[in-house]
């Protein structure tokens, strides 16, 4: 557990730039610790620079809080809308003048209204949030043992996990662990994952990577550069298998492999 | 193979299927339920008819407890993962045996095919005990015992750690206590040898438990690195718990909101708040386990904790050790009164009290005259005072022994020297009195020397025999100067 990162994509500051050069922003909230964003100025300094003139100096305030975080709404006028984008079309809107709204997606979509076409959006990662073991279900969990290091089985991420593990869940022994355009074509025919990018898979193993597992030796390597890092997914993969975050019951979260969605992969016996 | 099932059929109802009083499992009896966790069910047992009669042994125990963990009908890795905590139990119960220790007599896998649920299930004999420190912790824990109990856990934690374990899952659920009030450190499936400097443990743990530095450890191929400050941290919990009525010293309605405010106070955003209800010296000691990093933690050995614990209970009890024997068995037989509910707790917290508020003959309270250090409880080097090694040589550096003391501490006389060398402090108060105090265990000298001017107490001692000048003893530590 670490609190949650806020993301502002490259381009996506506003129409006016957003951060000098409209590079891309990363910001990490320690639980307690607080965000201000909006058009900024002098004398209204803000930790997330959004330049877009509908956009108050002042807009809102993101607070860590717990596992989650809570949105505070300056603005008089506008509501703000969280998606979440792995939610199918689930959402919640922030009143104007709200304060701390808690928000539960461990992915957040947080859109600003402007004048334009293009509205501002920047995206909140709570990665931290806990799920109970399996096998400890339906007891009190206050004071369990708990595995510290839990995943969401209906995350894309956990999808996208499970056809990283499949090969070696199949047949238990040391099979290549697949490659990026090998779970693009697994997927394909998933209802949700099925119109993932080789991008978004890679963004995914990287926030497996970095901020569900934490695996230690990557603190060299750059984000958004998987693909060629094989020991990543390979670390990814015996990890997920040795500490039984995956298990052979998640194959069924896969495309059936008979099925018409995809085409057949080859089968090892 | 079991792929066919469902995420859902994990807890499976015939895993948590329970074994009926009368059931036979190897050469135990089952008597009733005692708990089950995820993993696991465990069973009071009595031993099956003529076990082992006749075999010229000391008797066997009339209770045991059963740990079963089933692994029927679970994929291989998870019952990978349940035979593997089942190993470390094993292992630690083999190699680091203890009376602070649960102890474990043996294990064995079940061959039970009239009942698929355990049949293969991995079964521990443990000793039985009366109650869980957390039960005790509901019932209402008071008076003197809380130290005491403190005191074992860190004898326990102490032997383990010497032996180069960690356990790795500390908690109230973990400390049992025995029927004469014993207590039994327990639940060895997350303990873990150091190679080393660390150890490796799966990626679990309880949240109220865990020390800041766990909240962003990597997940490495072992393993979570842990050391053996995770458990003084845990320790640091636990001991706030004991005496602030089962309350973390952490803010937040949940587990999860604790655990955040353990990362605020770790990275410094936040101070340690802790119930005033927790005694200044515990207080201390507490706060030196929860140091917020891993460096600043590990000076605090479990065993210079106990050492502290036990100074302490000389400086209170030393005069009054037949007493407290006396009590000792008392207590004991209250203790397991206290766990069956809480008409039992209040009758054992009068016991204690009474006992513990009595006049000590010899006691000497430590005054510090600088105000600034007489409302400081964190036993900071700045307000620490000196006890000399003679009373005829000047007070001052190398005529100090390294035991340092601090306002409020507790120390026993032994006697008075009323002409000893003149001292003065802060406020001009000068006298020639002299009381020789005795020094925790394992200190570099068994006495020490406390001027008159550094307690308000002035109890009826007898004249001490006039002490040999002598050249300060060699080898040593080199001594600090007496201080403020």
């Amino acid at each position: 557990m670490s609190g949650v990162v806020v993301h502002l994509p490259r381009g996506s500051g506003g129409a006016d730039g957003g951060e000098p050069g409209g590079d891309a922003v990363t910001l990490r909230l320690g639980p307690g610790q607080v965000a201000r964003f909006g058009r900024g100025s002098a004398t209204t300094p803000v930790e997330l620079r959004l330049a877009d003139a509908a956009i108050s100096r002042l807009a809102g305030e993101i607070r860590a809080t717990d596992d989650h975080w809570q949105l505070t709404n300056h603005s008089t006028t506008h509501s703000y809308l969280v998606e979440n984008p792995e939610g199918a079309g689930e959402y919640l809107r922030v009143s104007p003048r709200r304060v701390g709204a808690p928000v539960p997606f461990e992915f957040s979509r947080v859109v600003l209204p402007t004048r334009g076409e293009l509205a501002v959006s920047f995206q909140v990662f709570a990665p931290d949030h806990v799920y109970l073991d399996p096998d400890a279900m339906g007891a009190p969990w206050g004071s369990r043992t708990v595995t510290a290091y839990s995943l969401d089985e209906s995350a894309t991420y956990f999808l996208v996990l499970v056809a990283l593990c499949e090969p070696r869940l199949r047949d238990q022994s040391r099979v290549a662990v697949p490659t990026t355009p090998q779970i693009v074509e697994r997927l394909r025919g998933h209802v949700t994952g099925g119109t993932l990018t080789a991008r978004a898979i890679s963004s995914h193993i990287d926030y497996l990577a970095e901020e569900k597992l934490r695996i230690g030796v990557l603190d060299a390597l750059e984000p958004g550069k998987g693909d060629r890092r094989n020991g990543k997914r390979e670390e990814i993969v015996g990890l997920a298998l040795r500490f039984g975050l995956v298990r052979e019951e998640h194959l069924g979260l896969l495309p059936s492999l008979a099925g018409g969605g995809g085409r057949e992969r080859q089968r090892p016996r | 193979m079991t792929a066919s099932h469902g995420p859902h059929d994990t807890a499976g109802l015939d895993r948590t299927e329970l074994l009926q009083p009368g059931h036979r499992v190897g050469d135990w009896v089952v008597t009733e339920l005692i708990g089950s966790g995820g993993w696991s069910t465990v069973y009071a047992a009595r031993p099956a008819g003529r076990r082992r009669e006749g075999d010229g042994r000391a008797p066997e125990p009339t209770e045991v407890a059963l740990k079963i963990m089933p692994t029927a009908g679970l994929a291989p890795r998870q019952a990978r993962r349940i035979v593997e905590s089942a190993r470390r139990e094993v292992e630690l119960g083999r190699r680091a045996g203890h009376p602070r220790l649960i102890g474990l007599r043996e294990s064995f896998v079940l061959a039970a095919p009239e009942l698929p649920a355990v049949d293969g299930a991995i079964v521990l004999v443990m000793e039985r005990a009366a109650g869980s420190l957390r039960e005790l912790l509901d019932a209402g824990v008071s008076g003197a015992d809380r130290g005491r109990l403190i005191a074992g856990i860190c004898e326990g934690l102490t032997h383990l750690h010497r032996s180069g374990w960690v356990h790795a899952d500390l908690k109230p659920e973990n400390v049992l206590l025995g029927r004469d009030g014993s207590v039994k450190l327990s639940d060895f499936g997350l303990a873990t040898e150091l190679t080393g400097t660390h150890g490796y443990v799966p990626p679990m743990g309880t949240l109220d438990y865990l020390p800041p530095e766990r909240w962003r450890a990597p997940l490495g191929e072992l393993g979570v690195q842990v050391r053996p400050s995770a458990d003084i941290w845990a320790l640091g919990v636990v001991v706030h718990e004991v005496f602030a009525s089962g309350a973390s010293p952490f803010p937040g309605a949940t587990p999860v909101a604790r655990g955040a405010a353990v990362q605020e106070y770790g990275e410094g955003r936040a101070p340690l708040r802790m119930d005033p209800a927790v005694p200044p010296f515990w207080r201390v000691l507490a706060a030196d386990c929860l140091a917020p990093t891993h460096a600043a933690r590990a000076p605090h050995t479990a065993e210079s904790l106990l050492a502290r614990i036990e100074a302490r209970g000389l400086a209170h009890a030393g005069a009054e050790k037949h007493t407290a024997r006396l009590r000792g068995r008392v207590r004991a037989a209250v203790l397991a009164a206290a766990l069956c509910g809480a008409a039992g707790a209040a009758l054992w917290s009068d016991t204690v009290r009474e006992g513990a508020s009595g006049h000590r003959p010899g006691a000497v309270r430590v005054f510090n005259a600088e105000r600034g250090c007489q409302d400081r409880t964190d036993r900071d080097p700045q307000c620490s005072l000196g006890l000399a090694i003679d009373p005829l040589r000047p007070y001052a550096a190398g005529n100090v022994v390294p035991t340092r003391v601090w306002h409020g501490d507790v120390l026993t006389a032994d006697c008075r020297l009323p002409d000893g060398q003149p001292v003065i402090d802060e406020e001009d108060l000068q006298s020639t009195l002299w009381f020789r105090v005795r020094l925790p265990h394992g200190s570099a000298y068994r006495a020490a020397w406390l001027p008159a001017v550094r307690t308000k107490d002035r109890p009826a001692l007898p004249v001490c025999p006039r002490p040999r000048a002598g050249p300060p003893r060699h080898g040593g530590p080199a001594p600090e100067g007496p201080g403020s």
